[in-house]
Order: structure tokens, then C-alpha cells, then sequence
């Protein structure tokens, strides 16, 4: 019986075994790496580390840069989760109701199609939309009569325009998300508020938003941690520009780490975003559990 | 909804004749036009992928093809940069990410949820800590690491980190815990080794996780752009993502139509794979969200 018992521990451990070591060689230790790299400090090419203590942060907290980064990555994230989780919301409320069949799979199919396609990919097409002189949206402004606007070239609306690619992107996936949610809300409830005569609105705002509100709490989160590693997008359409306008975190430390060639203050700009992350994530915690307390 | 879901091709066709809600009619007009405002955007590459050299720039845009000729598509595959070197180099990349992941998250399934080992509770619950670590948290030491290990500037750089998916164990576990335990039980009372339980019996249930988990993990891998960007600096090992960087800046003049022609073929794969498996990919799109 022992010997049946030891024979299952030696084939458990063998087959988890190549998973892993796969996780423990690609992520825990780059993970565990990473928060030491942030207290050294590293020459790239000839592979010496030097103690540093705090010096990295110091560094990253002084630089006016990595601040402005920041509060790039805050803007974009403010304009983004409302535009994502907001219109989501709405398409999904809209897409609630009893609709043909064929309609269905159509709107499925145009609201979903850009989440699978990455934004490295459709950034290109983007960019000559967004062109200032030649751009297919700024023919249409220019038809209308209004002065051609500098989508990428303004540093006012150089945001606003990526914050638009993003929510065309991903505005499906939260849609679908919500729209699961709101086909859960039970029937029962539906029928005493028609029963009641409650109009559509009052069933919207009373029934169905306090029942998904969990649900819109991850979108927010999912949408919030999305937003704080910004960096496809912005790279190819903006470059970080016009400026600084609309560099991002993510931006600084591979610019930090791969171009000045400071591993260290890029680690340490990475761990920064990672406890900002866990905020996120224990805050959407904390808020979901005292939601479902209330 | 359900009724879609549960209906034949037949009766799909047949529910699009059903009464049509006419106080539903104006949601219906706003989100139509809406849908087409989504597509306009691809629309539009395609349109411009099939325009004639010396109408690239051309205006007003057209979101139609008026003709349809491929010029601009040989002019990809002639372009100083190889073009189809970094398509099958994403192929590639993606293909074995795709047969790693799934090797050994189901392998990793089985002994999470079949077999009994000291520590497993503990293996399993530091892997989901790895559910939350994003990507570009450990660029930096994986950098290093690959440096190290000199497979910097090799297709292994990219395959290597996309291996490890805890995500994949996570939800190929899930899976299986709500599948019954009976047949393997019966296999093993009859002498069969645990390799063979494997392979015979508990991998064959597992055909629709998989099957989610191969297209996540394959349009995953075919998107990335951020691991070959810093990893990669050989042209003829680029990947699409970073490739299109390069050849758009090297196409010069003709650069729309070419772009928009290079562009086409690389979202191609992503297309079939979502008009292939809509349903399905929306399906697990949901659950996984709903789950988190």
C-alpha cells in the first residue's frame, strides 16, 4: 500500500513537474529578480551589480519625467475605463432584449472582431486614419466645414485619439462581459417590476445595475489594470509624442532599462507599477466583498 | 440569446422571421449603425490594400475595393525585408507556444486534480500568483535571463516566456475537477499506467478546454508585440508585429497601400480563427470573465 501511495507521489511530480519549472524559470524568478534588480544597480554589457539601496527609487522619484509618465498613464486610464466600462454598458443594455438571430451574430460579430485583433496590428490602420493631411477622418472634418484636426499631432488631442482606438478595440470585450451579466439577472425580478409598471429606465436603474455591480466593479479593475501597462498602442501611433504627451509608465522603464541601458531605475519603475497594481486589485476586492455585505 | 444558442442552422435562419419587436426597432437602427462604424476601420485597410500605386493618397477614402488586384500584395513579398519569413517566424513562435502550453497544462491538470502528492496544495497556489503578474513586470530580468542563456535574438526568446501559463493550468484544472473520476479509477484497478490513464482517458475529455485555451493562447502569441520588440533585432527573426514597424518604414512612398496590404494578410489568421469559432470564443470570453 505504501508503495502504491509513493508510485502516485513520483507520477504526480513528474507530470507536473515540466509546468512548473516553466513557471518557476519564467516567471517566479524573473519576478523575484526583478524586485532585487530594482536595489542594484546593473551594467548591462559587462554584468556587474553594484548595492544601491533606495538609490533607484530616489532617482525614478525625482525624475519629473517618471511623474509626468504617470499622470499620463492616469489620464489615459480615466478617459479609457469610462469609455470602455461606460459604452460597454450601454451597448450591452441595448443588446438585452429579445433580437433576431441573424442581427445578433451580425452586432457580435462587428463589436468583437477588433478584441482579437492586436493593437500592433490595427494601430497601423489608425495611423493613416488619424493622418493630418491625408487621413480618411480628417477628409470628413474638412467636409463639414471645420479646420483639420492634429489627432497625432496636437499634444491637447494626441490622448484623445488614442483613447479612441482603444475603446473601438476593446469596447467588445466588456460589452459581451456585461451583457452575460445583465442575461443573468433573474427572470422572476423582471416580471415583478412589469408587473408593478415600473418603466424601462426604473428597471434599469433599480434592478439590473445593482445586480451587475460586481461585475462592473472587475470590468473596472480589468479595465484599470489594462490601462496602467499602456504601451503597443502608444509606441507605434505616438512614439510617446508630440512631447511627452502621452508617454506611458510602461514607455519610461523600457526606455529606462533597454535604451539607457538602467536596469536598475527600470526595475524599480516596474516594481512602483506593481504596487500600484495590487492597489487596484485589493481595492476591487475589498469593494466587491462590501457590496455583497451590504 | 438561448434560443440562438440552442437552435441548428435551420432554425437560426428561421428566428431571424420571427416577430420583430417594433418598439425594439430604433436600438436596433443605432446599434446597425454602430456595428458598421467598427468595420469601418478594416473596411478601409482592405479597401486601400487593393488601391493602385499612384492612388494611395487619394481622396475622398474608399471603404470599398474598386478594383481588385494585388499589386501592392507582391510588392510586400518583394520588399527589401522578408516578408514571409516573418509570417512563418509567427507561425512558428505561435504554433509551438500553442502545443507547449497545452502539453503541459494538461499534464500539470491531471496531477492537480487526479493524483495525490505532498504539497500540491501549496505548488497549486503559488502558481495562481502568478495569474496576476503582467507581462512587462518582468521584461527587465527576463531580458537578462535570455541574455545569460544566449537565446537572445532567437525565436526561443519569445517561445520560452510564453510557455509558462498559469492561466492555462488554472483553467484546464477547473475543468477537470467537474469532470467524473470513475474511468480513470477503473483504468488503474485494471493495470494501466498513469502515462496511459493520461493519454487514453482523461486527455480525450478534455477536447473543448482545449480547444478555448489553443485559440487564446495562439492569437496570444501572434499578437505580441512587446517581447519581440525588445528581444528581437534581427530582420530575418522578427515576428509580424515588429516586422510591420520595420517594413512600414521601409516602404517609403508606396508605404500605404503596402502597409495596408501587409496588414491584411497578418490579421487574416485572426479573422478565420474568429469566424470558425465565434460562438465558442465569446463563450469562454465570458466565463473566464465572469469567473474572474
Amino acid at each position: 500500500m505504501a508503495n502504491l501511495k509513493r508510485r502516485e507521489a513520483i507520477a504526480g511530480i513528474s507530470f507536473l513537474a515540466p509546468a512548473y519549472l516553466l513557471f518557476v524559470a519564467f516567471l517566479l524568478l524573473p519576478l523575484l529578480a526583478g524586485l532585487l534588480l530594482s536595489i542594484f544597480q546593473a551594467d548591462r554589457l559587462n554584468l556587474e551589480f553594484t548595492y544601491v539601496g533606495w538609490e533607484n527609487f530616489d532617482w525614478i522619484f525625482n525624475d519629473r519625467r517618471f511623474w509626468k509618465t504617470f499622470s499620463n498613464t492616469f489620464y489615459f486610464i480615466a478617459l479609457a475605463v469610462t469609455g470602455n466600462v461606460g459604452l460597454g454598458l450601454l451597448l450591452a443594455l441595448a443588446l438585452d432584449r429579445d433580437i433576431p438571430g441573424v442581427m445578433l451574430y451580425f452586432f457580435r460579430l462587428a463589436y468583437f472582431l477588433p478584441v482579437l485583433v492586436s493593437l500592433a496590428f490595427v494601430s497601423f490602420i489608425w495611423q493613416f486614419l488619424y493622418s493630418f493631411d491625408l487621413g480618411a477622418i480628417n477628409y470628413y472634418v474638412k467636409a463639414l466645414g471645420f479646420a483639420p484636426i492634429g489627432w497625432l499631432k496636437d499634444k491637447d488631442v494626441a490622448m484623445f485619439s488614442i483613447v479612441i482606438m482603444d475603446v473601438w478595440k476593446n469596447v467588445g470585450f466588456f460589452m459581451i462581459i456585461i451583457l452575460a451579466s445583465l442575461q443573468s439577472v433573474p427572470k422572476s425580478l423582471m416580471e415583478a417590476a412589469r408587473i408593478d409598471g415600473a418603466s424601462s429606465f426604473t428597471t434599469v436603474m433599480r434592478i439590473k445595475l445593482p445586480f451587475i455591480a460586481p461585475v462592473l466593479l472587475f470590468c473596472v479593475a480589468y479595465a484599470t489594470i489594462g490601462g496602467l501597462q499602456v504601451y503597443d498602442s502608444i509606441k507605434i501611433l505616438t512614439n510617446g509624442g508630440p512631447g511627452d504627451a502621452t508617454r506611458s509608465v510602461v514607455m519610461y522603464m523600457v526606455n529606462e532599462a533597454f535604451s539607457a541601458g538602467e536596469l536598475g531605475t527600470g526595475a524599480a519603475a516596474a516594481l512602483t507599477l506593481l504596487v500600484v497594481i495590487s492597489i487596484v486589485i485589493a481595492l476591487q476586492l475589498g469593494l466587491a466583498r462590501w457590496w455583497r455585505r451590504r | 440569446m438561448v434560443t440562438f444558442q440552442n437552435s441548428t442552422t435551420s432554425m437560426r435562419v428561421l428566428s431571424a422571421f420571427r416577430v420583430i419587436h417594433w418598439r425594439n426597432v430604433p436600438v436596433m437602427i443605432v446599434l446597425g449603425i454602430g456595428a458598421i462604424f467598427m468595420l469601418l476601420p478594416f473596411m478601409w485597410m482592405f479597401a486601400a490594400s487593393m488601391r493602385p500605386i499612384n492612388e494611395v493618397y487619394s481622396l475622398p477614402p474608399s471603404f470599398f475595393p474598386k478594383e481588385i488586384q494585388f499589386e501592392s500584395y507582391r510588392n510586400v513579398f518583394d520588399s527589401p525585408l522578408p516578408f514571409f519569413k516573418m509570417y512563418s517566424n509567427s507561425f512558428v513562435v505561435a504554433a509551438v507556444t500553442t502545443f507547449g502550453v497545452i502539453l503541459t497544462s494538461t499534464m500539470a491538470a491531471f496531477a492537480f486534480s487526479r493524483l495525490r502528492f505532498p504539497g500540491s496544495t501549496l505548488l497549486f497556489a503559488s502558481m495562481l500568483l502568478g495569474l496576476m503578474v503582467p507581462p512587462a513586470l518582468i521584461l527587465i530580468p527576463l531580458f537578462f535571463g535570455m541574455a545569460e542563456a544566449g537565446v537572445l535574438n532567437s525565436l526561443w526568446s519569445l517561445i520560452l516566456p510564453g510557455l509558462a501559463s498559469p492561466l492555462a493550468i488554472f483553467m484546464m484544472r477547473q475543468f477537470m475537477e467537474g469532470q467524473p473520476r470513475v474511468y480513470e479509477e477503473a483504468a488503474f484497478v485494471d493495470g494501466a499506467s498513469y502515462w496511459t490513464i493520461f493519454r487514453r482517458i482523461s486527455l480525450p475529455q478534455m477536447g473543448p478546454p482545449i480547444a478555448a485555451m489553443s485559440i487564446i493562447v495562439f492569437t496570444t502569441s501572434w499578437n505580441n508585440f512587446l517581447l519581440p520588440s525588445v528581444f528581437i533585432h534581427k530582420v530575418e527573426l522578427m515576428t509580424l508585429p515588429v516586422g510591420l514597424v520595420a517594413m512600414n518604414s521601409a516602404f517609403g512612398a508606396q508605404s500605404l497601400s503596402a502597409t495596408m496590404a501587409a496588414v491584411t494578410m497578418s490579421v487574416l489568421p485572426l479573422f478565420i480563427v474568429f469566424l470558425v469559432a465565434q460562438r465558442f470564443i465569446v463563450e469562454s470570453v465570458t466565463s473566464a470573465g465572469i469567473k474572474g
